[in-house]
Parts: structure tokens; C-alpha cells; sequence
């Protein structure tokens, strides 16, 4: 395959950036309808208590009141993103789960009517006891959350490959180390919001989403509409990181709302209201055993893992499955267990968070990997590069990997952060330490079970040829995947990135697309609009050769000129071809649309975590460490990727540093806080500490040439698999400037300080 | 003020005046803006007095303020360690003392430095002791119908002043400790010293003790650990999201320790 591309691999300019820099881009609440109401939901102050009665009279006679609903305006139908455990109320009907469950909403002509209304309804409760933790809340006689789960246990895993247990027989050392995870919230810049319109029998919604797709299904289902009823349309959106890819419930409530009054009604969530709805990271508590041989080959791994899921299951299933599952891409090992429980707790519900149930995990296993080759007296990152994952492997589970260059990752990744100069011989106080990772480029399935493309796309080409549209259901939520379409688009066309205008994420103007999660846009959107390209150019190279009187197959199309290939002197501009086209043929228009091949095992859970291609990926950190107060400086983080080909070297670097960033705040500063009542301590940006601009380290990241036979152009993810190492290669390099491990996250100050003071403690008493 | 009682507040730059408005935690009737008084924006030396800071002057204005960098650098770092720079750009020095939070940056340099402020009423105006303004969290002696003016740091012997806000990120953070002090050096030897902690009680306080322990004794590392120590016996914090008790009394340990070393070695920083 020639390199010698005109569009993609360059760094064009993001198709949105003018408008978002200068303030013209609309987000959802920044729209404005006629007559448009402002609707608010009324959340639940207890962890877990009956609802006994729910008054809103005094609500409803308050001035300004147009409507207030309850369970009992709504369907009674469970909702939720996970088809095999729908366990959602539009409102809660006999109990809450959480602090912040929904129990009504109210719409008036104004936010401050709204507030004032929700004080005047009147709910009693009786409260039951809750549980807050997943351990306790298995115990017996713990309070039960779903009468349908007993136990609370609400997924269950248990998959085993090879011979585990004869591997650890075999082995030469077997080592066992357990970590603990935290809770951590995406933490959007922008709050959720929609605007639903519910007028004769449609209903549109405008909204911040992930997914128009998701949201369309399930609004559909829910109010017993047709699809086609149910429009959605995505707004401009900033940021979701996993947080919005299910109806959030203000879609729910915004649409009965309207019904009601006949009039458009924006909610949204205020930062606070955000922590509580959540849909974060799980807190996972994770126990890793490997045996390894002498030479430190890994022969076995068995992972035993317990997710705290919260109230609901949200994404929560495929995130259990996710946490082992995505493990053995890294390394080459045949016989590997895996245990999960995820656990209902009297806490907000938990979901997918970038990087999917795999960053935890991989913390754990990337600390223990250092800490057996510690025990064996190996360089920790000589261990990985023994146990690489190779190109065209397949994993214990069943995934195929087919483009792997995670050994020239960590190779390179030694050599920029000077990493043989550096580890173990910093002076006090400093130290490197290192992690590797992997991501799936798409899910293989999709969420609920359906045999409907995963994307699909329409170019259409402006009647005189001087501009082409791209229709795709894709959902750019700022990562850039409209910019990064448009750039695939008119590679395939022979077309120019400037004359490229984008409608995305529209379920009525654009094809079906399931959206922005799973890291799956580049390779699978962009598989659909390549091919939709590709049918353009053919249509007019057809034209062309009427017009030019030489056979189709001697013309190409290139920076919207079409030429001979034997003469290219001899040609005609795009313009005048797709013009003639339209005269003669009607509009010019290409379709494409992309199914993965049947992908995966056939053991229980085996589609999760199936991809037609994974990235891979070395990170290195150099930190220093403030010996009296635990202060954690990162000094400097190195990333190398293999993520296939690259269509925009700068959009690439910025999910680079923007995943690093996330992963940063993780690793040392974000935990939502609970008080003992189940109520957020920190639902707000000044406690939630997420890193700020000046905590931002040095950042190289730099890429390792690799193709993916199975992309369109050879491209992979990029956006949550640069997540994946980082909590791992900080707590490494803690651990070589100060010589203390912490088995828990966030990597705070506080746990540092205390970690060394416990050291020194020790070394006092020998 | 007179006229409204506790039913007005003042709003200066409102950056925690508003927000608790928002959170629906203070719900005044009246709004009194001082926005047009620009008199209160100054910064000065009055050779009677001291240097002035008027109340409405924001973090920035300090920051940048020629006559403090002269002579009071610490508090210009001080200022520019607050927040983040937007609320830098509209948050007051008299909004920082007058709301009374215990992690507040501004009070424990300005104790340290034996600042008083001006309480100004329609009955006339009174000169408090910066030290006895502040009588628990979000309590002060200012009443309803006063309004605080300004600052006044008075002339003094001091040779060298420094703050540190121990904070969990480099911005927008809150202290978990903050550590000021003020020195007058003669030699090796501290004739005076104030220390004064905040976000370690419900005030912001002095810690008379650890002064006690070092002045008129030659300044040596052991001696200024031992200071450390004794500032953190008198520190009486809490455990919060922030940092626990034992964590809290560390740090006033490390950090006493470290900014008398600094204030004595290089100054008023």
C-alpha cells in the first residue's frame, strides 16, 4: 500500500474549532425554543428507604407550576443500558437505592420556580438500612437492594483457560498481591442536558450524548414508540469519557414533561447532581497471582476481582467482564482464571469510565508484575519485553491480535526516558517506573444484541461539485471524530478536507452509528465513510471516462482532480465531472457501512472485549517524591503507541495528553468521597481534584510504525488505551524513588507520607 | 448597612458570596455592592500608618502591587498562589478575612505580620486587631452594619516573612495546612517571631509556644525542628477530605520548620 496520502496522516485543522473557540458552537444548554419550559428531577436524601407516600399538591398550586410527575405518570417498563439486567424506574416506585435516585421532576417557566417548586413535595420515607461497601453488602443478613439479586451479588464471572493451577505447580515463583481501586466520576466539562419536544406522536430530543443510537432504542422502547418517531440529535458536547452514553433519565422525564404541557422542556444536571447520577469508575478490588519461570515467563495468571457497581447495573456487566478480559493482551500466557464479582451497594451506579474496567486492573497487574521481578531480580520492564504479546496471536480468551508492536513500544520507550541510566540509580527522592497497556479498537458486539451494522455513511456530493457532505451517525463528543471523518472521506473520494462539510449524529438526517464509546469511531465509522468514498470516486471516474473517452479503470481521483494514471497532465477538475454526473445521472451520492467479522470464543462472556484490532502502548514516568509530606511531582511522562496508521498526528497527540491527564488525576489526586450515610462529601471541582494545567508534567508521546490489516487504512484507537498504563507506571515509580508500595488509589500524598513514615518505622525497630 | 441589617450582605467580588448563593446556603435580600468605591482598591505605604491595603483590592492587585512587592513580597506570593486566576481576578483581600473560612490564605501571613483592620459603620469607624477578628468558621467580630475598609500592616522590625499553603494540586486548591511566619533577625539570633497557622482549628492561629522556643536562642536545623514540633502539639486540626488529624499535624511540623528557615535566610518571600 502506497503512503503517499493526500489527506490523511496530515495535521488539518479540527472541522469544529473556529466555532468552539470562538464561542459560536451550541451546546444543548445553550438552546433556546419558544415557549420552552425548565424541568428539574426531584432525587432521593436517603441511601436506601421505602417511599411511603408522595404528595405534590402543594407543588402543582405554586405559580409558574406547569407540571409535576411521579413513578405514576411514567412507564413502569425497567430500563437500562444492559439488556440482561434491566433494573431502572424512570422514578423510583416502592424504594430509593441511593442518595440521588429520582423520585419526581417538575417543569415551570423557570429554574427558580422549579427549585422552589421541588421543596414542596412532599415524600415520606421509611428509611432501611444501607449498605455501602461490596463486601459487607454480601455478608448475610445485609440489607438487600434488588429483591431479584440476592446477596446483592448483581454479575457474576468465572472463566478459566489452560490449567491454572497446574501452571502455579510448575512454576518457579508464585506471587499473590491485592490492590483496591477508587471511585472516580468522568467529570465532563460539560453538565448532561436535553431538551425534549414531544409534539402529535414524535418526539425529538436534543441532548449531550454519546450515542444517539442508545438513547433513540431505548427511548423508543420505553415510551412504546416506533423508532422512526423518536428523533435524536446530538448538539455540540463537551466531553463524556463513558459518562454519557446512556439515557441519563433527564431524556425520560423531559419527554413526559412535555407531553404533558405540550411545550419544549430543557433538564440538566448542576455539577453536584452530576457526582450523583455518576456512572464512573467502578472501585474494584482486585487480587492478582501469577507464576512465572525462572527466566520470569509468565506461565499462569489468575485474576479474583470485586466491583463495588453501586445501585444499578449501567454498563456495569461489560465492565466486570472487561476487567479480566482485557489482562492477557499484553502479555503471551496460555492458562489464566478469572473470578469477578460485581456488587450492589447503596451507591451511586457505576460504569464505564474511559478505559473501561481495564485501568484498574492493569494498575494491579503492572504492580505486581514489578513486584515479581523485584522477587526474581530482573528490570521490570526487561520482564515485560520477555512476555510481549507478538503480532498475529491469539489470547487464552480467544481474541485474535493481529498488528502487536508492544515490544518496539517498550524498546522505545527505554531508550527516550533514558530508562537504563535512570531506574534505581535517581538520586533519593526520584524515581522512574513503567507500564504497558492495550485497547480495543471498536467492540466486536454491540450492546444490546442486534445484527444492524455498526456504522454506516453517505457522502453526498453538492450538485456542482464544490462541496461534499458527510452524513454519519458518528458522535464526535470533542476527541475530533468529525474532523477525522471528513479527512477519511475525502482520502477515499480524491476530494479536499476544506471543501468537506459534516451532519453528524442526527438519528433522523444521518445512517445508523452506535456512537463514541469503546474506542471504535476511527477504525469503524471511518471503515463505512472509506467505502462510502470509494463508491463517489467510482461513480465519477465512470463519468469522467464517458467524458474524457478512456476506460474507468485507467482514471483516479486526487485533491478533486481526475486524472490519467499513464498521463496525469491529462485531467479534469472534480467539479466539472461531479456536475456533469448530476446532469446526467441525477445526485451523486456514496454509501458505505461497516459489520466486524464474527469476532471471539464461545465461552460464557467470550464477546466482550473482542475487537478487529488492538492498540498497544508503553508508558514511563519519572516522578519525585517529598520525602516529609508525601508530594507527589511528576516530573515527566513518556507514551509510546502503536495505534496503527494515524489520520491526524495532532488529534492523536491531544487524546495522548488528554488520556494522560485523566489518568493522572486517578492515579494521585480523584476519588469520590462518601460520608457514612452515603452522601457525596466532594460533588463539587474544588474537592474532586482533577489535575489543573499547572500539575501537567513534560509529555513526549511518540508512535511505532505499524499497519492493522484489518482497519481501513490500518488504523487503530487511541482515545482510552493511552488511559490504561498510567496508574500503574506512577505507583512503579514511587515505588523506585522511595522504595514504598501503595496498594491502593488514588497514589495520594497523605497515603505516601504514610507509607514512608510506616518504612521508617520498620527500619527504626531492625 | 445600617438600613438593612442582617437581611443585606455585601458583595465585593463575589466569589464566595455568590456561590454560596447558588448553593442555596445564604439567601440575603439586599445585595450591597461596594464595586464603585474605588478608594477601597488602593495599595499604599502611609508613612503614619503602614502600608494600606484597601479592602476591595483583589488577589492580582496584590500580586502585582509595587509598594507590597517592596516591601512585603510574601504576600504578593501569597496572593499568587490563591485560587486559580480567574477568581484571582475578581476575589477580594477584604472579601478573604471578612468570610472567615479556616483554610483562608490571606489571615495567617497578615497575623503574622501584626496586621489590624478598619471596621467602618455609620456610628464612626474602630481599628481591630487582625489577631481578635476572627472568632470561629465564617464568625467574625465585624457586625451587620459594619463594613471592613481596609488593612494596615504597621511599620515593625521584621526582617523576613513567608507563607506556605500546603495544598493537594498546584491550583485551585484549599490548604490543609498553612503555615506563615514573621522573623526580626539580629545575627544568628531571632528577637521575634510570629507563627501563625491556618486550616488547623477553627481560626487561624498563633502558636505562641513554638515563638517562645526560638526566640533569643542561636537559629540551628534542630532548633527549628524543634519549633516545628511544638507548633504542631499546639495545632488542633481536624480530619477531613483534605487530610487527617495526624497528617495535618505533620505537615505544620515540616513546614514551620521550613518557612522559618526560609523567612530567616532570604527574607520577606
Amino acid at each position: 500500500m502506497s503512503d503517499n496520502y493526500a489527506v490523511i496522516g496530515k495535521n488539518l485543522p479540527k472541522i469544529d474549532g473556529r466555532v468552539k473557540v470562538t464561542g459560536q458552537a451550541k451546546y444543548t444548554g445553550d438552546l433556546k425554543f419558544p415557549n420552552m419550559l425548565v424541568g428539574k428531577i426531584l432525587t432521593s436524601p436517603h441511601a436506601h428507604a421505602r417511599i411511603l407516600s408522595i404528595d405534590t399538591a402543594e407543588a402543582e398550586k405554586l405559580p409558574g407550576v406547569k407540571a409535576v410527575i411521579t413513578h405514576e405518570d411514567v412507564p413502569g417498563l425497567k430500563y437500562g443500558i444492559s439488556p440482561a439486567r434491566w433494573d431502572e424506574n424512570i422514578f423510583c416506585i416502592d424504594k430509593v437505592r441511593f442518595v440521588g435516585d429520582k423520585v419526581a421532576a417538575v417543569a415551570a417557566i423557570d429554574e427558580e420556580t422549579v427549585y422552589k417548586a421541588l421543596k414542596l413535595i412532599k415524600v415520606e420515607y421509611e428509611v432501611l438500612p444501607a449498605v455501602m461497601d461490596p463486601i459487607e453488602a454480601m455478608r448475610e443478613g445485609a440489607p438487600q437492594i434488588h429483591d431479584e439479586y440476592p446477596g446483592n451479588i448483581n454479575t457474576e464471572v468465572h472463566q478459566s483457560f489452560g490449567d491454572v493451577e497446574q501452571a502455579f505447580a510448575e512454576a518457579y515463583h508464585v506471587r499473590t498481591d491485592q490492590f483496591i481501586g477508587q471511585r472516580t466520576y468522568q467529570s465532563p466539562i460539560e453538565p448532561h442536558s436535553a431538551i425534549s419536544i414531544w409534539e402529535g406522536g414524535k418526539l425529538t430530543v436534543y441532548t449531550s450524548t454519546q450515542s444517539p443510537h442508545y438513547f433513540q432504542y431505548y427511548i423508543a422502547r420505553e415510551f412504546g414508540l416506533k423508532m422512526g418517531d423518536v428523533r435524536v440529535i446530538k448538539t455540540y458536547v463537551g466531553g463524556g469519557f463513558g459518562g454519557k452514553l446512556e439515557p441519563t433519565g433527564l431524556e425520560f422525564a423531559g419527554a413526559v414533561l412535555s407531553r404533558i404541557t405540550g411545550r419544549p422542556v430543557k433538564m440538566f444536571y448542576d455539577r453536584h447532581e452530576m457526582f450523583a447520577h455518576n456512572r464512573g469508575r467502578h472501585k474494584q478490588i482486585m487480587k492478582v497471582t501469577t507464576g512465572v519461570d525462572k527466566n520470569g515467563k509468565i506461565l499462569g495468571v489468575h485474576a479474583d476481582f470485586i466491583m463495588d457497581g453501586g445501585a444499578y447495573t449501567s454498563l456495569g456487566i461489560a465492565t466486570a467482564y472487561y476487567a479480566g478480559a482485557m489482562l492477557p493482551l499484553t502479555y503471551e500466557f496460555d492458562n489464566y482464571k478469572f473470578d469477578m464479582l460485581r456488587v450492589y451497594t447503596n451507591l451511586p451506579a457505576c460504569g464505564a469510565q474511559r478505559g473501561h474496567g481495564a485501568p484498574q486492573p492493569r494498575y494491579a497487574f503492572e504492580c505486581h508484575l514489578d513486584m515479581v521481578a523485584g522477587d526474581l531480580g530482573m528490570d521490570p520492564m526487561e520482564l515485560r519485553l520477555r512476555n510481549a504479546r507478538q503480532p498475529n496471536t491469539v489470547t487464552p480468551n480467544a481474541f485474535q491480535v493481529n498488528s502487536c508492536e508492544l515490544k518496539a513500544c517498550i524498546e522505545k520507550g527505554v531508550e527516550i526516558s533514558g530508562w537504563k541510566d535512570k531506574r534505581g540509580k535517581l538520586p533519593p527522592g526520584r524515581g522512574i517506573g513503567g507500564a504497558v497497556g492495550s485497547f480495543v479498537s471498536g467492540a466486536g458486539y454491540p450492546i444490546y444484541r442486534t445484527n444492524l451494522p455498526h456504522a454506516a455513511a453517505i457522502i453526498k456530493v453538492h450538485e456542482d461539485g464544490t462541496a461534499a457532505t458527510l452524513y454519519t451517525g458518528a458522535t464526535d463528543i470533542g476527541q475530533g471524530s468529525d474532523t477525522i471523518l471528513c479527512q477519511m472521506a475525502a482520502e477515499a473520494m480524491g476530494y479536499n478536507y476544506e471543501n468537506m462539510k459534516i451532519v453528524s449524529a442526527d438519528t433522523e438526517t444521518t445512517p445508523h452509528d452506535f456512537g463514541a464509546y469503546a474506542s471504535r469511531q476511527t477504525l469503524m465509522s471511518g471503515a463505512a465513510v472509506k467505502q462510502a468514498g470509494e463508491e463517489v470516486k467510482a461513480q465519477l471516474l465512470e463519468i469522467a471516462a464517458e467524458m474524457m473517452d478512456v476506460a474507468a479503470e485507467d482514471l483516479d481521483c486526487r485533491e478533486a482532480w481526475i486524472y490519467r494514471k499513464a498521463n496525469p497532465d491529462e485531467r479534469k477538475p472534480f467539479t466539472e465531472v461531479a456536475r456533469e454526473f448530476f446532469v446526467r445521472r441525477g445526485p451523486l451520492v456514496g454509501r458505505g457501512s461497516y459489520t466486524p467479522p464474527k469476532l471471539g470464543g464461545t465461552f460464557k462472556g467470550a464477546p466482550v472485549g473482542t475487537s478487529p484490532a488492538y492498540s498497544f502502548c508503553t508508558q514511563i514516568s519519572e516522578v519525585e517524591i517529598d520525602e516529609e509530606t508525601g508530594e507527589v511531582d511528576v516530573k515527566e511522562v513518556w507514551d509510546v503507541h502503536d495505534c496503527g496508521k494515524v489520520i491526524n498526528p495532532a488529534l492523536l497527540h491531544g487524546q495522548v495528553h488528554g488520556a494522560l491527564y485523566m489518568g493522572m488525576g486517578e492515579s494521585i489526586w480523584e476519588e469520590v468521597v462518601f460520608d457514612d450515610k452515603g452522601k457525596i462529601v466532594n460533588g463539587n471541582l474544588g474537592e474532586y481534584r482533577l489535575p489543573t494545567a499547572l500539575d501537567m508534567p513534560k509529555i513526549t508521546s511518540e508512535l511505532v510504525d505499524s499497519v492493522e490489516p484489518a482497519a481501513p487504512w490500518g488504523v487503530k484507537e487511541v482515545g482510552e488505551g493511552a488511559t490504561i498504563p498510567t496508574m500503574g507506571c506512577f505507583a512503579n515509580a514511587i515505588y523506585d524513588a522511595m522504595g514504598v508500595r501503595i496498594h491502593s488509589l488514588p497514589l495520594s500524598y497523605e497515603k505516601v507520607w504514610r507509607a514512608l513514615k510506616d518504612k521508617r518505622k520498620k527500619e527504626e525497630k531492625k | 448597612m445600617d438600613q438593612f441589617g442582617a437581611r443585606g450582605k455585601v458583595l465585593a467580588g463575589g466569589t464566595d458570596v455568590l456561590s454560596m448563593m447558588k448553593q442555596g446556603l445564604l439567601a440575603p435580600e439586599v445585595l450591597v455592592s461596594l464595586k464603585n468605591l474605588a478608594e477601597l482598591k488602593q495599595i499604599y505605604a502611609d508613612p503614619a500608618r503602614g502600608v494600606v491595603i484597601g479592602a476591595l483590592a483583589t488577589h492580582n492587585d496584590l500580586a502585582d502591587s509595587p509598594v507590597l512587592q517592596e516591601r512585603y513580597l510574601s504576600l504578593c506570593q501569597t496572593a499568587h498562589h490563591m485560587a486559580n486566576n480567574q477568581v484571582r481576578n475578581t476575589g477580594t483581600a477584604g472579601g478573604n478575612l471578612v468570610n472567615a473560612v479556616p483554610s483562608a490564605d490571606l489571615p495567617p501571613l497578615l497575623i503574622a505580620l501584626g496586621a489590624a483592620v478598619t471596621l467602618v459603620s455609620t456610628g464612626g469607624s474602630r481599628t481591630v486587631k487582625l489577631e481578635e477578628f476572627f472568632t470561629g468558621p465564617r464568625m467574625t467580630v465585624k457586625k451587620d452594619n459594619e463594613i471592613l475598609t481596609e488593612i494596615v500592616i504597621p511599620d515593625n522590625s521584621f526582617t523576613g516573612s513567608t507563607y506556605h499553603k500546603f495544598g493537594l494540586r498546584r491550583s485551585g486548591a484549599l490548604a490543609v495546612v498553612g503555615v506563615a511566619v514573621a522573623v526580626a533577625m539580629e545575627g544568628d539570633l531571632c528577637r521575634d517571631v510570629r507563627i501563625a497557622l491556618g486550616a488547623v482549628a477553627p481560626t487561624p492561629i498563633r502558636a505562641f509556644k513554638a515563638e517562645e522556643v526560638l526566640k533569643n536562642r542561636p537559629v540551628t536545623d534542630q532548633l527549628l525542628e524543634e519549633v516545628g514540633r511544638c507548633a504542631a502539639g499546639e495545632s488542633n486540626p481536624i480530619s477531613d477530605i483534605r487530610g487527617s488529624k495526624e497528617y495535618r499535624q505533620d505537615m505544620i511540623r515540616v513546614f514551620t520548620r521550613r518557612m522559618l528557615k526560609k523567612a530567616i535566610s532570604e527574607g520577606h518571600v
